[in-house]
């Protein structure tokens, strides 16, 4: 008999591990709350380092996971726990009985608004990395001003490491986004100066580093280390930043036609909604917590009960994927030796 | 009445005496040298207060109001109120009738001090001073209203509840020393008296105690240790009273005089500060009121025991309270007695060294008057945190543009700061230089109205900057003015709004009813269930100087949970820091007063 394996949330952890799944054997489902499967990174469009086209990702996991049962546009309403089975009540009215539940809940991207000194919402040429994303995707947005992009300012940290946001722990994959979407609009608007605002360059990836320097020596980048203090509309409605260099100590002004902001990644407070009905601990910065946090990344305090992926903090792709695939194998382990 | 001894002396006197002696001189001593430790200026213009028939009048009204009725304690709560002025308006009461008695019926006596205290021990009632039988009923009913005072103390003592009171101050060795031995001084006068009601004459309440007491006790010579015992209470409890939270009760007629001259707190604990500080009554209902203690470890830090380690001089402890502290004023608008926790704080904060002066030559004035070429009306300063918070600014300049206002922005391209965050840090010097710069530039511009929408800034200017001829506005103020002149309009809306009054706007300069007029017109305006001069800071305050981050948001979760009791779909406060503090937890919309307008101007 084929084990039936709920997965939460369709993105990349949630389709991978179906697919894994799959092959071992096994029924995933997966519940996905939105009408498309991808999640964040199928908003994307390019991915670093190598600028692989965010599509082709999705779509090759979304074929190897074809043979799951996917409820799209579906939510939890109810989850509870009967002896070692957890019932599922399902938003479609459908109820599901199963020894194996798997989060992929992901992230939410931090709230850009929330910063108001960057004027998110309130200046007209204020947009995050995600809406870059979407407008590379071609999607119109009448933020980008193709016509006069002279000067782009980046934002690192926007949520990120920010205590005062709520926001404390690093969300990973900022630093080279930034660097990666510096690279893709200085080859749009090769005459425009692309300024990049940060505290700390954090490239610890395979050829970030590398890029990095390409950034800089290949496409004249320039990074300026100091976080923006303040951002305001000048009459001519350039945005005027107002940041400190702190490697020569002293406060810089610049204006700039467009100031794309990297909203870092928040805890999804609907994966917290759901793990609560069973009592799933939260850890403090508000992400699911893992049994520990070396060697039981993927498994939680229930049985039964598995992680992959963002939920239980700010992940990249390979790292989500890998997660994906050790879940799927521990929850291959676990119905083996319950059989 | 006559005298019953001809020597009209006792040795059981002797404890009063001692006591009385030493807290007349204690108190005299301590009050030349407050009024020493004034400067010259003060001085003669204490003085100068007494010819004053306008603040002599306020004197002798706050002296019988706060002193003897204690009437802000009856509007914090009936029970409190009651208990406090039985006490002190009962004590009084019997202190002047007893004068009263010895004037009338033993005058050559007068001149003894112990004499009214004692009365009945020294006399015996005559056939012909049945007239007596007035003031004996009054002397017995004041007695009563000060036992059922002392009763509720008592009860007070284990259900502070009952008096509106969560928590109250942990006494001192002293001050329960002090509390016991008030306590028991008019239980030992009733049954000293009672003692004597037979001779010496007595009404309801002696008299049939002293029924009860003969019926077993048929010795009148008992009664000469339970005088000694009143006497020794009433020693103990002065020769205590310096040093215990019973000082206030000199101390304040002090500092009614003090207050109502119009002298400020200068120095850190000479002067009005010392007179404030022995005015502590220690009642603890700023423990309560404090924001910071809604984390209970906090209520350490209250002014009480601020007061309490001042006296002390436990100097580590000071410099941690006074550091600490928001500066939110609230605990000043709540003391019975006026104490202003917030300004000894500041006051303590200036003997901090620092080992970096502070230098703002590289601060040039000259460059932002240049910027300003032509003369507009009004003169918009956005301060620091509004340049955090540019929503703020764009609401003010729209609703100014939708108005026809003629303005221009004093710090639109970079600025000077105000000083408020240096003076509350106590660092005086660094403010001065900050709004000497700041004002020239402002009386350049020549502008007649400087518009803030920070109340942080706004107070600065109020009280340290002198601006003759320009108009000081918060745009609270600035909006209901330009709605009651018609020059905007506000579309009524169906939406739910609270108003949240920052702790500098409103304790700090007294402005609450403009902002609620401009809500009322955006929206719905409710309460919050503390507001107006009890408003809880947001727990953002510039004030503090060591309260992290992390410590701060249990202050800001219990500012809102007060906030939306009235359930308002929306926040609105008048403080771009407020704004800021609130929004990171509310799980409702916040906004300043000039979005919440900005948005349904028509």
């Amino acid at each position: 008999m084929n084990e039936i394996v709920v997965i939460i949330g369709g993105g990349i952890a949630g389709m991978e591990a179906a697919a894994q799944l799959l092959k071992l054997g096994h029924s995933p489902i997966i519940i996905e709350k939105s009408d498309r499967l991808g999640g964040h990174v199928g908003k994307w469009n390019m991915l670093f380092p190598d600028l692989t086209p965010a599509k082709k990702v999705v779509d090759e996991l979304a074929d190897s996971c074809r043979d799951a049962n996917i409820f799209l546009n579906t939510e939890i309403s109810s989850l509870n726990r009967l002896k070692d089975r957890y019932n599922l009540m399902l938003s479609n009215g459908i109820s599901i009985s199963t020894k194996y539940i798997l989060f992929a809940t992901g992230f939410n991207m931090f709230p850009a608004q929330k910063k108001e000194e960057y004027g998110y919402g309130i200046y007209d040429h204020v947009v995050t990395n995600a809406d870059l994303e979407h407008w590379m995707n071609g999607n119109a947005d009448k933020r980008m001003d193709t016509s006069g992009m002279k000067t782009i300012g980046f934002v690192h940290c926007v949520g990120s490491r920010d205590e005062k946001a709520r926001n404390p722990q690093c969300s990973k994959v900022c630093c080279i986004t930034a660097i990666k979407q510096a690279i893709e609009l200085k080859n749009m608007y090769p005459d425009a100066q692309i300024y990049c605002f940060y505290m700390d360059l954090r490239l610890f990836g395979k050829k970030f580093e590398d890029f990095y320097t390409k950034a800089q020596r290949d496409h004249g980048i320039h990074f300026i280390r100091g976080r923006v203090s303040e951002v305001s509309e000048a009459m001519d409605g350039r945005l005027v930043v107002k940041a400190e260099d702190t490697l020569i100590g002293k406060p810089l002004k610049v204006s700039v036609d467009l100031l794309v902001l990297m909203a870092g990644m928040a805890c999804n407070p609907d994966s917290e909604k759901i793990a609560s009905q069973i009592a799933l601990p939260i850890d403090t910065d508000g992400f699911l917590k893992s049994s520990d946090n070396i060697i039981h990344i993927t498994s939680s305090a229930k049985k039964g009960v598995f992680y992959a992926g963002a939920c239980t903090g700010p992940k990249t792709v390979p790292e989500t994927l890998a997660e994906a695939r050790s879940a799927a194998l521990d929850i291959h382990t676990a119905i083996i030796k319950e059989r | 009445m006559r005298d019953l001894y001809p020597s009209g002396f006792d040795s059981f006197i002797l404890p009063f005496m001692i006591g009385m002696t030493f807290v007349l001189c204690w108190c005299g001593i301590g009050a030349v040298r407050v009024i020493a430790e004034l400067d010259r200026e003060d001085r003669k213009k204490f003085f100068l207060s007494f010819l004053n028939p306008k603040i002599l009048g306020k004197n002798i009204r706050d002296w019988f109001c706060d002193c003897l009725f204690h009437v802000k304690l009856w509007k914090r709560n009936k029970l409190l109120g009651y208990m406090h002025s039985s006490i002190a308006f009962g004590w009084f009461m019997i202190i002047v009738i007893g004068h009263i008695e010895v004037f009338i019926y033993t005058p050559e006596r007068i001149h003894r001090m112990w004499y009214p205290i004692f009365f009945r021990y020294f006399v015996a009632v005559t056939e012909s001073t049945m007239k007596g039988s007035f003031f004996f009923f009054l002397m017995d009913f004041f007695l009563l209203m000060i036992l059922s005072g002392i009763i509720l103390a008592m009860v007070k003592r284990v259900r502070s509840r009952l008096f509106g009171m969560r928590r109250t101050t942990r006494a001192s060795l002293t001050d329960l020393i002090g509390l016991y031995a008030l306590w028991s001084i008019f239980p030992l006068r009733l049954l000293a008296e009672g003692f004597t009601a037979d001779i010496s004459g007595g009404s309801f309440l002696t008299k049939s105690l002293n029924m009860v007491l003969h019926s077993f006790m048929s010795d009148s010579m008992n009664a000469l240790p339970v005088w000694w015992a009143y006497s020794i209470a009433l020693g103990v409890f002065m020769c205590i009273l310096p040093f215990s939270r019973y000082m206030h009760i000199p101390a304040e007629i002090l500092l009614i005089p003090l207050r109502n001259a119009g002298i400020k707190l200068k120095h850190e604990d000479k002067g009005v500060a010392r007179a404030e500080l022995y005015s502590c009554p220690s009642c603890g209902v700023c423990i309560d009121t404090c924001p910071l203690s809604a984390v209970p470890a906090n209520s350490r830090d209250a002014t009480v025991y601020l007061n309490r380690q001042l006296k002390r001089h436990n100097e580590k402890r000071i410099d941690q309270i006074s550091e600490k502290c928001m500066l939110c004023g609230k605990c000043s608008v709540v003391c019975p007695v006026g104490v202003e926790g917030d300004k000894i704080r500041i006051a303590h904060r200036s003997r901090k060294k620092y080992s970096i002066a502070h230098d703002y030559s590289l601060i040039d004035e000259g460059k932002f008057i240049g910027n300003m070429t032509e003369k507009r009306r009004v003169l918009y300063f956005m301060g620091c945190m509004t340049a955090l918070t540019p929503a703020i600014r764009k609401a003010v300049t729209a609703i100014m543009d939708k108005a026809g206002e003629d303005y221009t922005i004093m710090d639109g391209d970079g600025g000077i700061c105000c000083g408020r965050p240096m003076l509350v840090a106590g660092r005086k010097d660094a403010a001065m230089e900050m709004i000497e710069k700041n004002t020239k530039i402002i009386k350049s511009s020549g502008a007649s109205v400087l518009l803030v929408n920070c109340p942080i800034c706004y107070k600065i200017f109020k009280e340290n900057y002198s601006l003759e001829g320009i108009e000081i506005l918060h745009h609270t103020e600035f909006i209901d003015r330009l709605v009651s002149e018609g020059r905007i309009a506000i579309d009524r809306s169906e939406t739910k709004y609270v108003y949240h009054d920052p702790c500098e706007l409103g304790r700090g300069c007294g402005i609450y009813d403009q902002p609620r007029n401009v809500v009322a017109a955006a929206g719905t305006l409710v309460e919050a269930d503390v507001n107006g001069k009890e408003s809880i800071c947001c727990g953002g305050s510039i004030g503090s100087l060591s309260l992290g981050f992390d410590k701060r948001k249990a202050l800001t979760e219990n500012a809102l949970k007060h906030l939306t009791c009235g359930s308002p779909d929306a926040i609105v406060t008048a403080c771009p820091l407020c704004k800021t503090t609130f929004n990171r937890y509310s799980d409702r919309p916040v906004a300043d007063i000039a979005e919440v307008t900005a948005e349904r101007l028509i």
